[in-house]
């Protein structure tokens, strides 16, 4: 006697009671922090709502992170996917309207280091706005963005399974050509000036991977500047051109008139649109496997 | 100065300045976000929305207040270096400062360094190009105006090659940037002070030399004859333009044209009396560049232009109507 029966109704009264308090301290959660690429620790109250891409780039890797409707500003050029094209402008990436970004009062920008202009960046951070400083040098990179893209936007359930995918689609392509013979490539990114690349551009990577060897990978700049009788001294077996579209393969013309080239006479002249190898996004396995299914051609045509 | 000079100078500067009050409240009113008259008028009173403050208080007034500054400081330095040459080619960059300061300029930005390296490497590369300058024309020899122009040029040519140079090798990532950086762009401008301080003590200090200079101005000859001690003036006269000039290219990168035109243009219109011509310039040249850059920030909104494209665009048939009208 004597002692009080708790009913087990009154158990669970009391825990609904504390539920939402619970429950509301849950989903007040901590801020979400990753490092950008400064090596700075950046960290939101909350995941952003409203995102604005400094890049065409950082455009495609926003919505492969499930962040794409998000974006509520970009750069000129930036048309992939489609839902791209649709999202109004900010300027162009070496000059950015700071107005608009203002206007359109944004939780996070995300940058290009290389790309987009220092001061204007920094600026922006001076006005109190949250900027992800980004740059995607190798596979590592891509992948690693879009974890932390998927973090920072609150859709990680979307970008992880991404980056997943892509370092597997990545690992297997490495394994599949490990030990391909090797294909002496001249890998042009631009006609007038001619330009290629070096081993530390993603493009030459790219190719290493699919058992190809850069002929200018040795030089010291990221996109040298090079003359005809140079890549003729060199006799590159293949060679693979960008082009001024999604197919516009003119840039090899002059090629086919200097017949006593390996490439030229064993017809590797290939052409790879260049939104598919020159972006830093997971697009850049469909233009990898172009290449690599080009590089298996030129094998079987020695 | 006499009393029918002042009377005669102090309705064309009046002038002159109203334009210029205008010109800036208009370029803090136009942007690429549209802000209703009646939010801009909350902003002034200290009320308003934070976006619209941090727009117009933040962004465009500071960019404002440089670029007049700027364009100022390239009128005066202009006005300056007609007369100090006798030449009517003559501009701020004609001995080949901006050039000295372009290299200083990129090799910062080729080393990925910050706003503030830039504009120091830039200031640094004037103040080279000067001392090179004025110390090879000076030479063993006499020093005349076409030894010290023919230097310039030479110079500004050397200058030139290594720019070219220089953007021959930079990784193309970094082209645009420096490009804009060589048009003259007034995204760079972060503070207007230095500009405006500069600008205001060299009006002040030039202002008892305006007789001497008008005298300068005929040649160094009749100046002496009338008892200028030519050398000395000469020197300031120099010294003080190319810091003009030097502040002027840190603020904002290398804008042509305003430098040559707007002191030309206002002694078509008000005679070439020096003590008129150096605050016309300073005012001329703040509206040209303040109304230049909010074209060039609006003009193809988003997309953002530099702002020397616009300065000539429109100078050149200001300038050509005022010639062909002048006989």
């Amino acid at each position: 006697m004597g002692y009080k029966i708790i009913s087990p109704a009154r158990v669970l009264i009391v825990a609904l009671l504390w539920l939402p308090i619970v429950s509301l301290a849950d989903s007040s959660t901590e801020p979400v922090c990753v490092h950008d690429d400064l090596m700075r620790l950046l960290c939101l109250d909350e995941p952003a709502e409203k995102i604005i891409s400094l890049s065409p780039g950082l455009t495609e890797l926003l919505f492969a992170a499930g962040a794409g409707e998000r974006v509520v500003g970009t750069t000129s050029y930036s048309d992939y996917p489609e839902a791209a094209k649709d999202i109004p402008r900010i300027g162009s990436h070496n000059r950015i309207d700071m107005e608009a970004v203002l206007a359109a009062e944004p939780d996070l920008v995300v940058a290009w280091i290389s790309g987009n202009p220092t001061e204007q960046l920094r600026r922006l951070e001076e006005l109190g706005i949250d900027v992800f400083w980004g740059e995607q040098r190798s596979f590592e990179d891509v992948a690693h963005t879009l974890e932390r893209f998927g973090r920072l936007a609150g859709s990680e359930d979307i970008a992880h399974p991404k980056a997943a995918h892509f370092k597997t689609e990545i690992a297997a392509l490495k394994a599949r050509y490990a030990d391909a013979a090797p294909v002496r490539l001249f890998y042009q990114i631009w006609d007038d000036p001619l330009m290629t690349v070096n081993d530390e551009h993603l493009i030459s990577r790219a190719a290493a991977v699919c058992g190809a060897k850069n002929i200018y990978g040795d030089l010291p700049r990221l996109t040298p500047r090079l003359d005809v009788e140079s890549v003729l001294s060199k006799d590159p077996e293949a060679i693979v051109v960008a082009g001024m579209g999604e197919d516009d393969d003119s840039w090899l013309d002059p090629w086919r008139r200097f017949e006593g080239m390996t490439a030229v006479k064993r017809n590797n002249l290939y052409f790879i649109p260049p939104s598919s190898i020159q972006r830093a996004t997971p697009r850049l396995l469909e233009g990898m496997k172009r290449l690599c299914a080009h590089m298996e051609q030129a094998r079987e045509r020695r | 100065m006499y009393r029918g000079d002042l009377q005669r100078m102090l309705p064309p500067l009046i002038v002159l300045l109203g334009m210029g009050l205008l010109s800036l409240a208009l370029a803090v009113s136009i942007g690429s976000v549209p802000i209703p008259p009646g939010e801009f008028w909350a902003v002034v009173t200290g009320g308003g929305s934070e976006l619209h403050r941090t727009l117009i208080i933040e962004l465009r007034l500071p960019r404002a207040a440089a670029a007049f500054a700027t364009g100022g400081l390239l009128g005066v330095a202009g006005a300056l270096m007609q007369v100090l040459l006798r030449n009517p080619l003559a501009d701020p960059y004609v001995l080949g400062l901006s050039g000295g300061a372009a290299v200083g300029a990129l090799t910062a930005m080729l080393f990925g360094l910050g706003v503030t390296a830039v504009s120091g490497s830039a200031f640094a590369g004037a103040m080279v190009s000067v001392v090179l300058v004025f110390g090879l024309a000076h030479g063993t020899g006499s020093w005349t105006p076409t030894r010290l122009l023919l230097t310039g040029v030479v110079v500004a040519a050397g200058w030139g090659a290594v720019i070219t140079f220089m953007l021959a090798l930079s990784p193309s990532e970094q082209i645009p940037g420096m490009l804009y950086w060589l048009m003259g762009d007034m995204a760079y401008a972060r503070s207007p002070w230095p500009a405006v301080t500069v600008l205001v003590v060299a009006c002040v200090l030039m202002l008892p030399f305006g007789r001497s200079l008008n005298v300068l101005a005929r040649g160094p000859l009749q100046a002496a004859a009338l008892g200028v001690s030519v050398r000395p003036m000469t020197w300031t006269v120099y010294a003080v333009a190319s810091l003009l000039t030097a502040v002027a290219v840190t603020t904002a990168g290398a804008i042509g044209f305003v430098g040559l035109v707007v002191p030309h243009m206002l002694r078509l219109v008000l005679g070439n009396d020096q003590r008129l011509i150096l605050p016309a310039s300073a005012l001329g040249g703040g509206i040209l560049l303040v109304l230049s850059d909010t074209l060039a920030r609006t003009l193809l909104a988003p997309e953002q232009l530099p702002v020397g494209v616009i300065t000539a665009m429109l100078g050149v048939p200001t300038f050509l109507y005022l010639l062909y009208r002048s006989r």
